[in-house]
């Protein structure tokens, strides 16, 4: 008895752990959305504001995810090969948006591109609208999601060593040549998982996005600012469909992910 | 002359790498630079590579200056202590790296490349990956990397040196007959003087950053200059200023003039050589190095007393 408790105890814990923290709530939802048949969920997101804040999310996504596949990939270049005054401020701050709250991110977009803030004067006077529009919400996308890329990278950068490069160089390679052909296909992998991890965080962005985007109903509303809205104005039926739609956005994403792990693990 | 090292020094933070060195490597030499760790030894090369800038000092490459050069407008092909393979990619398109960034055409890339798989002896391996050979595989397929693009000089640091001692001594024999089948000019780094002596024509012993001595093998241990070179290229007894080789400690059982009387502590039955362990009348240790029909012609026993007559000792001037 007593062995048996060891031995299932412990799984025992982190099941009933995960269950009630994150599978409960998840299949509520899931309840929830096809109670009143799946109709009722069709229509909710069949309609125009749903459907352009799906759209609106995408585009944020499709923006933000490449930038900082290009940024990280170049900071964490910097930060393993090059030896700078500084490095270790870059180093540290590419962790911040993991440790601020992105309501403060979004907060300090307002206060600089707001119409008091630093550059919003000049910005209205050039007839260029960054808050309550798309700039200052990929922006804020952009920051939330900046460190997983170069997270990933640094440590296989470490591990691969730049012995290779450095083959490549005496070979007669470029910087670039030895970019595209030695040190990416090295790296591919905590690019693809750090690229998964992006993509997911940018898909489910809410506090930063929600300080800058003004909620203008079809113009700057997210998926999840969307699920808000209608929660608010006590639509729970589309609220929880649109949430199904994300959290299958993010199942897809872990599936992915676990299909893509044991391969790195190969290589 | 192939390389011209002039006057290069080089610092890591405070620990001076290089103090100005200077080096000329013969055309179609084969030569070792020799050393202990940290002596220097593997930053002079990635000096003459491009992979270090020297903080001072310059690099001539065939008459040209490489000084600031990028390492891949030198010329060099380089081969690492740890292969540097590139794993992504096949032992073939590991050789054929260099021509393919060279936009040679396909069907040289393939001549080429066939030819260099044979010269390595890896012809059967040549889809292979690197982690699916063997370390002596790899490091051939590292060389026939650097010799594929025609390098002026190769350049090999410590390229034995992860290697198990018998693959180890393999590939020294062949990198020697390769040398003379293809001739470029080549210098290697090692910490192992016998691989030098064995492999080089020419070597240069270096010591905390500087060169002691440049000599072909025989020339440095037979006239070292330096109680450095000395005692790193062969074994030596120092007794007070003076320097012996041990195969130059002449034993006899008895006594005559000049000679020094000494017990024996020790024998060391090693096939051929025998070693044995000494202790002179005034406390000083000692061992000679005699063959084996030496030591039964004299039947020599722990505890005898022998007398010693050292041959071409050595007294260096002032401690360098």
């Amino acid at each position: 008895m007593a062995n048996a408790l060891r031995r299932f105890g412990l799984r025992g814990i982190a099941f009933a752990y995960l269950a009630a923290i994150l599978i409960g709530p998840l299949a509520v939802v899931f309840y929830r959305t096809f109670e009143n048949g799946f109709g009722a969920a069709w229509d909710a997101l069949s309609s125009p504001e749903t459907v352009n804040a799906f759209k609106l999310t995408l585009i944020i996504t499709a923006i933000a995810v490449p930038a900082n596949t290009v940024f990280g990939i170049a900071c964490a270049l910097a930060i393993v090969r090059r030896k700078f005054p500084g490095k270790g401020i870059v180093n540290a701050f590419v962790d911040l948006p993991l440790a601020l709250s992105p309501v403060v991110v979004g907060l300090s977009l307002y206060l600089l591109y707001g119409r008091d803030g630093w550059f919003g004067s000049w910005l209205t006077d050039h007839g260029i609208q960054v808050l309550f529009a798309l700039p200052s919400m990929v922006i804020a996308t952009i920051f939330v999601s900046l460190p997983f890329v170069a997270r990933e990278v640094v440590p296989t950068l470490r591990e691969i060593g730049d012995e290779q490069e450095q083959a490549a160089r005496t070979l007669g390679a470029s910087s670039w040549q030895t970019f595209r052909r030695i040190t990416l296909p090295a790296i591919r992998w905590a690019v693809i998982y750090g690229v998964i991890l992006t993509t997911a965080r940018s898909l489910g962005e809410y506090g930063a996005v929600a300080v800058v985007s003004g909620h203008l109903q079809g113009q700057t509303e997210t998926a999840t600012l969307r699920v808000e809205e209608r929660y608010q104005s006590l639509d729970l039926a589309g609220a929880y469909s649109i949430s199904i739609v994300l959290a299958l956005l993010a199942v897809l994403v872990l599936v992915a992910m676990t299909v893509i792990r044991p391969k790195e693990e190969a290589v | 002359m192939s390389i011209v090292v002039k006057g290069v020094s080089k610092r890591f933070n405070d620990f001076p790498a290089l103090d100005d060195v200077s080096l000329d490597v013969e055309t179609g030499s084969l030569t070792a630079l020799l050393g202990p760790s940290g002596s220097g030894k593997s930053t002079l090369l990635r000096v003459i590579a491009g992979l270090e800038q020297p903080d001072e000092g310059e690099v001539v490459i065939f008459g040209d200056d490489a000084t600031g050069l990028a390492p891949q407008k030198r010329g060099v092909g380089f081969v690492f202590q740890h292969y540097a393979a590139f794993k992504h990619m096949t032992v073939y398109d590991n050789i054929a790296f260099g021509l393919t960034i060279r936009k040679r055409p396909k069907a040289e890339i393939e001549s080429r490349v066939g030819e260099l798989l044979e010269l390595v002896q890896l012809k059967p391996f040549a889809h292979r990956y690197p982690a699916q050979l063997s370390g002596g595989q790899r490091q051939r397929m590292a060389l026939a990397r650097a010799l594929a693009v025609e390098p002026k000089v190769l350049l090999l640091d410590e390229p034995f040196g992860a290697l198990d001692a018998r693959v180890r001594a393999e590939l020294r024999e062949w990198l020697r007959r390769l040398h003379e089948e293809v001739h470029v000019t080549t210098v290697f780094v090692t910490h192992d003087q016998e691989e030098a002596m064995q492999v080089a024509d020419r070597i240069a012993v270096m010591n905390k950053g500087r060169i002691e001595q440049v000599g072909g093998p025989r020339d440095l241990y037979e006239h070292p200059e330096t109680e450095f070179v000395m005692s790193f290229v062969g074994p030596v007894n120092r007794v007070g200023d003076t320097w012996v080789r041990p195969h130059d400690l002449e034993l006899s059982a008895e006594p005559s003039d000049g000679a020094d009387e000494a017990m024996i502590e020790r024998i060391v039955h090693l096939g051929f050589e025998v070693r044995v362990e000494l202790t002179r009348a005034d406390g000083e240790k000692l061992w000679a190095q005699v063959t084996r029909d030496r030591c039964e012609e004299l039947e020599l026993e722990e505890g005898q007393i022998v007398y010693l007559r050292p041959q071409h000792e050595r007294v260096f001037s002032a401690a360098t």
